[in-house]
């Protein structure tokens, strides 16, 4: 990847083929593209690089609906999508478009039999994210796909931000249009994604932007080569060594639960019977949660079940929609594990959340 | 959010969090917890003292860092101390949320904390003589 931006590496234009520089540029790109296809299952041709999910989510949502929009206005999504989702479908609904948000309920999980409710004769998209981000929770991808396949002209996109690394991902058998990937969730570097248009499926899209036509002219613009390279490398790297990582991180996600149960009042957002191993997010009682996270964040870093857009943190709109009150969604932990987490790393997070726990519940005269 | 030094110390030590018990003991309380801030003083005015000042303060807090901050600052700073003003607060709410450097947004978190404590300080009504808590 550094290489790239070096004149000894390939720092030609990628999309410049009348010069040796340019060639190597493209020849790495292309390596790139099909390391990135490889890790999902899929065919070079069908990757389009982004500059991140949240692109190739604006980009799959925003493509389909304008190019099939003689066909229909409707789009089906989940409420537990992530905001690079939500919001473009938000935007849609402005601009004329009939989206419904389904409900998972509790569990986080969506039931394809009420994804098949939901679909209308004039159903164009339907939108679901692969794991999701804050509950870890995975979708039954192959029952969703069965559903969309038997309406017949919905096309089905994925947000796999999440997935590569932690869980199966097969995108051509699965029958799958659109996949949205990103490279920094994989330990690739940030700046760089892709969507994954499927040539088999003959999936079509408006582009969202114009000027030179790269990317099969739906994404315009000059391919960062180092970026996509680091992409390539990143997803190689993770498709090759997860399924061994994961019984690792998964022991590790028990040790953290085991220890977070004895502290008592604790609650597991998701269902644990379909979740990744890396993620394990957490609702605690009889403790406010700004606190909560102000305590634990000098010892360890995780994330807390709040938006802080503002001063005044925001409930999760996740968690709200797996039916947490306001205090137990405000009140949540996500722990994310990876492939350097350690035992030890475990124990520390179990001695900072205990210490702060046992201090505000004490200070908030918890009985 | 990030929170000035003297919120982080006083969040960070609460040392006058607590309650206390027996005579002359009276506690104030506002706020709820499932509406995200609730607060308790318990306080213990000095027996003869002239003019009235207080022997012990005590608080409990379920609320943001900014308000376990506050509360343990004003459990400290009310001891011994001649309380002024229509709230008897040992600083306005103004120069607390300046103090502390309190969001704009959290200020009626300040009004619960002033709620609580004006109602640990009210005199007590005819014929209690052992205090409320």
């Amino acid at each position: 990847m550094a290489a790239c931006l070096t004149r000894e590496g390939a720092f030609g234009n990628p999309g410049s083929l009348s010069h040796d520089y340019g060639d190597a540029a493209h020849a790495a790109v292309e390596a790139a593209r099909a390391q990135v296809a490889a890790a999902v299952g899929a065919l070079p041709e069908d990757v389009v690089w982004t500059s991140g999910a949240t692109e190739a989510n604006n980009l799959a949502l925003f493509g389909i609906a304008h190019y099939y929009r003689s066909l229909g206005r409707h789009i089906v999504t989940l409420r537990t999508e992530h905001k690079a989702v939500l919001d473009p479908c938000r935007e849609l609904e402005r601009r004329g478009w009939r989206v419904t948000y389904l409900d998972p309920g509790r569990t986080g999980v969506l039931n394809p039999t009420q994804l098949g409710e939901a679909l209308q004769a004039d159903s164009v998209l339907v939108s679901v994210m692969h794991v999701n981000n804050e509950i870890g929770v995975v979708q039954d991808l192959a029952a969703i796909a069965a559903v969309c396949a038997a309406h017949g002209r919905v096309r089905l996109h994925v947000d796999g931000a999440q997935s590569i690394g932690k869980a199966a991902l097969d995108f051509t058998s699965l029958g799958i249009d659109l996949l949205s990937l990103s490279a920094h969730k994989a330990y690739g570097p940030k700046g760089v994604g892709a969507l994954l248009v499927s040539r088999r499926r003959g999936v079509q899209l408006t582009a969202l932007q114009f000027g030179g036509g790269q990317e099969r002219s739906l994404r315009s613009g000059t391919v960062p080569t180092h970026q996509v390279v680091g992409m390539g490398a990143a997803l190689a790297l993770a498709a090759a060594e997860w399924p061994a990582e994961v019984p690792h991180i998964a022991r590790l996600r028990d040790r953290l639960w085991e220890g977070l149960t004895a502290l008592g009042g604790v609650l597991r957002n998701g269902d644990p019977a379909h979740s990744v191993a890396h993620l394990l997010n957490v609702s605690f009682a009889d403790v406010e949660g700004e606190s909560l996270l102000a305590a634990v964040r000098p010892f360890i870093a995780v994330s807390t079940g709040s938006a802080c857009a503002s001063a005044v943190q925001e409930p999760s709109y996740v968690l709200r929609a797996l039916g947490r009150d306001e205090r137990l969604a405000e009140s949540s932990l996500r722990f994310s594990l990876g492939r350097f987490s350690t035992a030890a790393d475990v124990d520390a997070a179990l001695l900072a959340v205990e210490r702060a726990l046992k201090r505000l519940r004490r200070i908030g005269g918890a009985r | 959010m990030t929170y000035n030094e003297l919120t982080r110390r006083h969040f960070e030590t609460a040392a006058h969090a607590g309650t206390l018990t027996g005579p002359g003991v009276r506690r104030g309380v506002a706020g709820s917890r499932a509406m995200g801030t609730w607060v308790q003083f318990d306080v213990r005015w000095r027996s003869g003292a002239t003019p009235l000042t207080l022997d012990a303060v005590r608080f409990l807090a379920f609320g943001c860092p900014h308000v376990i901050a506050v509360a343990d600052w004003i459990a400290e700073h009310a001891v011994a101390a001649v309380l002024p003003g229509r709230t008897g607060l040992p600083a306005s709410l103004p120069e607390l949320k300046e103090r502390f450097a309190v969001p704009t947004e959290k200020v009626g978190r300040l009004l619960i904390i002033e709620d609580a404590w004006i109602a640990a300080i009210s005199p007590p009504s005819p014929g209690e003589t052992n205090g409320n808590a």
